[in-house]
């Protein structure tokens, strides 16, 4: 009994005790060199500010890429996706768009994927893993394909400069040094979460990712959920693709590169269970700062090159975590 | 009942005849809209410029067929070409640290980087035999563990100078009297394995039960676990053999080779009939695929298409396969 409570208290608490080890460990690894809160320091509100802002792309996918999680199915084109969406959203800023109608072409691109990536797994019934990674490669060559031969992305040149207010969205501070995208990101999580443990999309996710067959037998449109959901991932990673893009003035077609593994890493540090059925919106987001402090944590103490390693080792730990506490729930 | 021909072949072989006869359309097609397509010496460059893809097809393919992925094979050439190339370098020789290695004998350094590239495929197998993770998340994180070694040892650029001579003979010595390469016939032989493993073999056989019904070849009697072990340890020894041919060929040991990789070798399983639903495919099959898709890229570059087109053009190279073969087994069963 009382080793029941402890476990569910792991269970429920672990991923924010991991986050707190992980900023006192960088706050103290450099004390010799720099002082608390100074500048360089790991919790100095310029670093921290920074941290928020490059974390805007994870924090705005990983609520939706959570949800399609839950319900069984995966999204790898999602980096792809997030490319795509920034290079249109660079190219039409550059040519003379004004904001509000580059954001709307670009959130319906954005649609426009999520639903491809729904008929093909909902529709034709392609393995999610399978089709996903061929629109991986689609939507990345059709984003090469834009950017003019010679360039490596869509950015300003000295006959046609990228208008400032590009910036606007994603870098310029607008509240506490945090720029409107950063709100965005809160509230699009504030929505998903409600959306996951009060609305009926929610219970239904977690019901076809707890067993389908079941789901359906008792009146759940399998097929339209999971492509709404896909619809929602390609959204958001529309989204986040164009933050990206306003944040770096400039739209790299390859800027969303690994954006999966970022994803895959938060939702399964956050415990959601691989198969699907459970999981949660919030602790994805834990889980995702867990890996944007890592990222720009390791940057101040080890060479870049040690990078890759570094996120690969996270993934096989957050494996290694998710199974001993869903698995080992799952079995007692 | 009528028994003719076309009812006796099984779909797998249907599939490899269908695919055959789609790459026969696509080369007569290639042949007359690209300049030179037919000369002799294209079409042996077609069969054997892909000999890389094809040797890490095999693996792919066989675990494919137990529905399981390997996305790791393309980091998993990096590592064990860095590592190859760094116990072969002669040790403390230099300055320069890229230019120091552990200088190890020239046989004892490419049976360790084997190793290494089998400890890849231990991991993965640890991962999902065991602990019955899904195979593509294990595999996309043995992918970065193999290519953050690459990087680590290379300090993410690459190692190239003080090898003993012996270290580019592998992959620079072509077959005498023809301009193919070791590397090919490598590729005919594990082919040829490939195939008599998949057709007269009982643990071949076997491989086919698991894909189609886990829980009926557990029951069974075969050993599920193991079985699925060796083979990613199998599929991590072929890409350490690609690997140490490609760094061979180079003479170095490059951080970023083999970059997208693993892809190409899901592509050309997924056109030769390969099915993840489990226990469909066969090695031949993806060998047509790997003609196929060297028809296909090289048709193009002959287009003068830019290099940027490869990857929307293999995207839909697959898809169209995939619902093609549908399609086709579909009618074939009405």
């Amino acid at each position: 009994m009382n080793g029941e409570a402890w476990r569910a208290g792991i269970k429920k608490y672990y991923i924010y005790v991991v986050l707190a080890l992980i900023v006192i460990l960088f706050s103290v690894v450099k004390l010799g060199q720099v002082q608390m809160f100074g500048r360089g320091h790991f919790l100095s509100p310029d670093s921290l500010i920074n941290l928020l802002r490059t974390a805007v792309p994870i924090l705005t996918l990983s609520g939706a890429f959570t949800l399609l999680m839950i319900s069984g199915y995966i999204d790898l084109s999602v980096g792809s996706a997030m490319s795509l969406a920034a290079v249109v959203f660079a190219l039409m800023v550059l040519n003379g768009f004004s904001f509000l109608p580059a954001l709307l072409a670009t959130l319906l691109l954005g649609v426009g994927m999520g639903w491809l990536n729904g008929l093909l797994v909902m529709k034709l019934r392609i393995t999610p893993v399978i089709a996903t990674l061929v629109t991986l490669n689609l939507f990345k060559g059709i984003a090469l394909l834009i950017v003019p031969h010679g360039l490596s992305a869509i950015k300003g040149s000295a006959e046609k400069l990228m208008p400032a207010w590009i910036n606007d969205y994603a870098r310029k501070a607008v509240l506490l040094g945090l720029p409107w995208a950063f709100y965005a990101a809160i509230l699009v999580i504030a929505i998903l979460a409600v959306v996951q443990r009060k609305t009926i999309l929610g219970k239904y996710a977690a019901a076809i990712g707890g067993n389908r067959t079941a789901a359906e037998l008792s009146g759940i449109n399998a097929v339209r959920m999971g492509w709404l959901l896909y619809i929602l991932v390609g959204f958001f990673a529309a989204l986040a693709g164009l933050a990206r893009a306003s944040y770096m003035s400039l739209g790299d077609p390859l800027s969303g590169d690994g954006m999966e593994l970022d994803n895959i890493i938060a939702v399964l540090l956050g415990g959601t269970a691989f198969s699907g059925g459970e999981g949660s919106v919030l602790k994805t987001i834990i889980g995702a700062l867990i890996i944007m402090c890592v990222t720009t944590g390791l940057m101040t103490v080890i060479p870049a090159f040690w990078q890759v390693m570094a996120k690969g080792s996270v993934l096989l730990l957050a494996v290694v975590l998710n199974h001993l506490l869903v698995r080992a729930r799952a079995r007692a | 009942m009528k028994t003719n021909l076309g009812a006796r072949i099984s779909n797998e072989s249907f599939l490899s005849l269908f695919m055959l006869g789609v790459l026969v359309v696509l080369f007569g097609v290639a042949c007359l809209f690209v300049p030179n397509f037919y000369r002799p010496q294209n079409m042996v460059n077609i069969l054997t410029n892909n000999w890389f893809i094809v040797i890490l097809g095999i693996g792919v393919t066989f675990l494919l067929i137990t529905g399981n992925f390997d996305m790791s094979v393309g980091g998993n050439i990096a590592m064990t070409g860095v590592l190859s190339v760094w116990f072969c370098q002669a040790a403390g020789v230099s300055q320069n640290a890229l230019a120091n290695g552990l200088g190890l004998p020239y046989t004892a350094a490419l049976v360790l980087a084997l190793m290494c590239a089998m400890g890849i495929g231990a991991i993965n197998a640890f991962f999902i035999a065991r602990l019955k993770v899904p195979s593509i998340i294990i595999t996309l994180g043995t992918m970065m563990l193999a290519r953050g070694v690459a990087q680590i040892v290379t300090r993410g650029a690459q190692r190239n100078t003080s090898l003993p001579d012996a270290f580019g003979v592998l992959g620079n010595t072509a077959i005498p009297g023809t301009s193919v390469k070791v590397a090919v016939l490598v590729m005919i032989v594990l082919v040829v394995a490939a195939f008599v493993f998949e057709k007269l073999t009982v643990a071949g056989r076997r491989t086919y039960l698991i894909g189609a019904n886990p829980e009926a070849a557990r029951l069974s009697g075969i050993k599920v676990a193991r079985h699925i072990t060796l083979l990613y340890l199998a599929s991590g020894l072929l890409a350490g053999i690609t690997g140490i041919l490609l760094a061979s060929e180079f003479k170095a040991g490059v951080s970023g080779r083999a970059a997208g990789y693993e892809f190409d070798a899901l592509v050309i399983a997924l056109l030769g009939g390969v099915s993840i639903a489990g226990g469909f495919g066969s090695v031949l099959g993806m060998f047509v695929g790997a003609v196929i898709l060297s028809v296909v890229t090289t048709a193009a570059t002959g287009l003068l298409l830019s290099p940027d087109w490869q990857f929307t053009l293999k995207g839909l190279v697959t898809f169209i396969a995939i619902l093609a073969q549908r399609f086709a087994l579909d009618r074939r069963k009405a």
